[in-house]
């Protein structure tokens, strides 16, 4: 890698992670007539000639997972251990990021989500926080959110749902036979259970065309109108306004701060490995919690020696991941009806029953959970599964098409010692430190997600099954690809990163728009909140901030 | 350089009956495919060796041109750059893995068994693939009982596994992925399990190949599964 280019223009705004939120960002700037670039390391493929139902390549192989020699990450338990390599939340880096790969669940936000601190106080050992705004503030780009990416549900059907605006546009899928045990077994119980909205079409909405009916879903790439994917929906769209401009596979390693305490823009390696300086007036980070936070730390000066806009020293902190944890039921091949598990678009009936908090439960708050496929011959879902000889056979053989799954998105309270920093020792392939990821659960997490899988466990008795596998939490995985906290949202610069427009409260052209800003978790899957937030932050940002004014929400306490 | 996005399409199909070896020796395939054998093994339905699992591992070891079929199975990509770099580095890792793990598994055979591994009876193979991975050989699955795990990962990547764990995923692999690779002769690991897998990989790009049949059949009234839409204050009326 050498030489420096020459300088190419300045443009009015840079996004850096082209995910669900770089691309939401990409999409709101260019049709307000920013000048915008959108960076992103990874490939920029083409989901028609790319994807297809093929479970080597897509669940094993990581053909869109990070390769984890390229871009490792590393893990460690407690303080004082060496971190060790770990392909901890490998969500896809690349032009659309993990809507090319997702099931897609998009439930909406619950008011409890924005002000957990006023709601529970000071829990011990967890930093809860308030959100800077409130469910009424972001229910507007909720909706916007759902009808321009396409998302299919039921208005109406989820009792515990907030005020919405407007209802779906398109409807759900037909049930699959797993999916229509769970409404089921959840009605005998007395539990609200209804199809979780979802991040694809079923309909011709904005002339898709949904012809994918493989059940290759849940990790594979979808090569039809069916999936709302950035990469098929935002990107095109920021396209054809001719603002937008997209630099794929390109490696930005720092964001560059000027004398004037403004970010200048960024520097970046192409494909070819020439370092290259594009300078903007606006830059806006979306790589996701840990590598936005990772790109902020490496982006030291003398201004901001432990990382950019990291006066507050709360930069990479109160970290949060979610998990997903779950049970599995088998049925008797000789007695039940088949399940086909491997059928469906990864989600099906879920309900928002244990959300709000019940302190008999023995913990506070709740979460989402959901029947969910048990997907393909090679990965499908048995915990514990023998792994060789006659007894895997007859486990494959007995039970590949009479299991079901009910899992849950746990709802993991930030503390302040769950955080991302950069790893002293391991480096990715451009030779910079990666993200090195410390982190405990809180017991409210253990507490929580051993109470509602064993709530799920009822669930699958209810259903029939006779033999259950629960998963309860160990220690964070990251396997929902989900990541928050990192640099928190807030109206105390001496408590938070970033303030309710996403913007570094340091560094005044700086913005932050993915889970980064987020300060608890929720319950439900994030993808839906982060998206409507970034394009809540990109409003202003184009109507706002490059008009030179300034605004702030005022909160009735 | 080549961009993912325009990754080359090379090669063709790989042909399971073939007798060719990329990487293996005629005494590793050998050793492969009768340990496959004991992994799933054959009984009155067909096991790794019919569908051809060793192929399947010898073509992905031999290098980088049978890591990621083309999206249609029409060949297989060419990988460049800092992937095929990270691809090498990984392969020459797994190779080493193999060949030192055949060499360690024929060592102590003969030491425990008087023979090579090919060259035990089943039964002693087994003891064999017991030792080396350090477990009991897995018991049966019964009904009737819960069983709680911690942990869960979503995909299973093979980068640093040991030989053992390496071989049990690989069998699996080849005895369940799309026939482009070499495995699952004639889709019967599909077969075998009840998945009625696409004809190839193609047919799942323009819609030929469709699972509805196999959700739930017939009539459903979203008002019956969700009874609250009866009370819901949301005047849109759900259509089934």
């Amino acid at each position: 890698m050498s030489v420096f280019k020459r300088k190419p223009e300045p443009v009015d705004a840079i996004i850096v992670g082209l995910g669900a939120n770089g691309g939401t960002a990409a999409k709101v700037l260019s049709e307000a007539g920013l000048k915008t670039i959108g960076f992103d390391r990874g490939p920029w493929l083409r989901a028609h000639e790319h994807y297809s139902g093929d479970e080597l390549k897509f669940v094993n192989r990581d053909y869109m997972w990070p390769d984890p020699k390229m871009f490792p990450r590393t893990i460690r338990y407690d303080e004082n251990s060496e971190a060790e390599r770990f392909p901890f939340s490998p969500t896809p880096q690349m032009v659309g990021g993990g809507t090319n790969h997702w099931a897609g669940w998009v439930p909406r936000p619950r008011e409890s989500d924005f002000m957990m601190r006023s709601l529970h106080g000071d829990i011990d050992g967890a930093s809860l926080a308030d959100w800077p705004f409130r469910y009424e503030h972001l229910e507007p780009y909720l909706t916007k959110v759902e009808w321009a990416f396409g998302v299919s549900g039921i208005a109406g059907a989820d009792k515990y749902e907030p005020y919405r605006s407007k209802g779906y546009p398109s409807p759900p899928l037909r049930p699959t036979r797993y999916g229509k045990r769970f409404y089921d077994a959840c009605n005998k119980l007395g539990i609200n259970a209804f199809p979780i909205p979802h991040a694809m079409v079923t309909n011709n909405h904005n002339g898709r065309d949904p012809f994918n009916q493989t059940s290759f879903w849940n990790q594979y790439g979808d090569p039809s109108g069916a999936r709302s994917n950035i990469l098929t929906t935002f990107i095109p769209e920021a396209l054809a306004t001719g603002n937008f401009e997209v630099r794929a596979e390109s490696f930005v390693r720092e964001v560059k701060l000027g004398k004037d305490g403004k970010a200048t823009g960024v520097i970046y390696i192409d494909p070819d490995g020439n370092e290259v300086e594009q300078e903007a007036k606006v830059v806006i980070l979306a790589l996701g919690a840990i590598e936005s936070a990772r790109l902020m730390m490496l982006s030291k000066s003398s201004q901001f020696p432990d990382g950019l806009a990291n006066g507050s020293g709360l930069l990479g902190k109160n970290a949060t991941f979610h998990e997903y944890l779950f049970a599995v039921g088998l049925f008797d091949k000789d007695i039940d009806e088949p399940l086909n598990g491997w059928t469906g678009n990864y989600i099906s009936g879920g309900s928002l029953e244990f959300y709000e908090t019940d302190e008999s439960r023995g913990h506070i708050g709740g979460c989402i959970i959901s029947a969910s496929q048990t997907c393909h011959p090679i990965n499908w879902v048995f915990p514990g599964r023998p792994s060789w000889g006659e007894a895997l056979k007859d486990a494959d053989r007995n039970y590949f098409n009479y299991a079901m799954k009910i899992g849950l998105i746990l709802h993991d309270l930030p503390v302040e010692s769950n955080r991302v920093d950069l790893d002293p020792n391991v480096k990715d392939a451009f030779g910079l430190p990666v993200a090195r990821i410390t982190h405990r659960p809180h017991s409210n997490d253990v507490a929580m997600g051993k109470w509602q899988v064993d709530k799920n466990i009822e669930i699958l008795e209810a259903a029939g099954a006779r033999k259950t596998v629960p998963v309860y939490l160990d220690k964070m995985t990251g396997n929902t690809c989900h990541q928050h906290g990192t640099a928190r949202m807030g109206t105390d610069p001496s408590k938070s990163v970033l303030n309710e427009w996403g913007q570094a409260h340091e560094v005044e052209n700086l913005f932050v728009v993915d889970g980064s800003g987020f300060p608890t978790a929720t319950g439900v899957n994030p993808t839906l909140t982060m998206m409507a937030n970034a394009w809540r932050c990109s409003e202003y940002i184009a109507e706002v901030y490059s008009k030179g004014r300034e605004e702030h929400l005022a909160l009735v306490k | 350089m080549t961009l993912k996005a325009d990754w080359e399409v090379i090669g063709a199909p790989v042909d399971p009956d073939t007798t060719d070896r990329l990487f293996f020796t005629e005494h590793e395939w050998e050793t492969v495919e009768a340990a496959t054998a004991r992994i799933i093994p054959t009984d009155q339905d067909p096991g790794a060796r019919e569908a051809r699992v060793v192929v399947f591992i010898d073509r992905y070891l031999s290098g980088i041109d049978y890591v990621y079929a083309a999206a249609d199975g029409s060949g297989f990509l060419k990988i460049s750059g800092r992937y095929a770099d990270a691809w090498r580095a990984r392969m020459a890792d797994m190779q080493k893995t193999y060949r030192e793990g055949i060499r360690d598994l024929d060592d102590r055979s003969v030491l425990e068994k008087g023979a090579r591994f090919k060259d035990l009876s089943e039964a002693d193979q087994d003891d064999m693939l017991e030792t080396i991975s350090g477990a009991p050989k897995p018991g049966k699955v019964t009904l009737g009982t819960k069983e709680a795990v911690t942990t869960f990962l979503q995909g299973s990547f093979d980068e640093g596994l040991e030989f053992f764990p390496a071989l049990c995923l690989h069998t699996r692999q080849g005895f369940y992925c799309d026939p482009v690779y070499g495995g699952n002769k004639d889709q019967m690991g599909w077969k075998f399990i009840g998945f009625p897998g696409p004809k190839s990989l193609k047919d799942t790009m323009d819609g030929t190949y469709n699972t509805h049949e196999y959700f739930h059949e017939g009539e459903y009234d979203w008002h019956e599964l969700i009874p609250h839409l009866k009370v819901s204050t949301w005047a849109e009326s759900a259509d089934s």
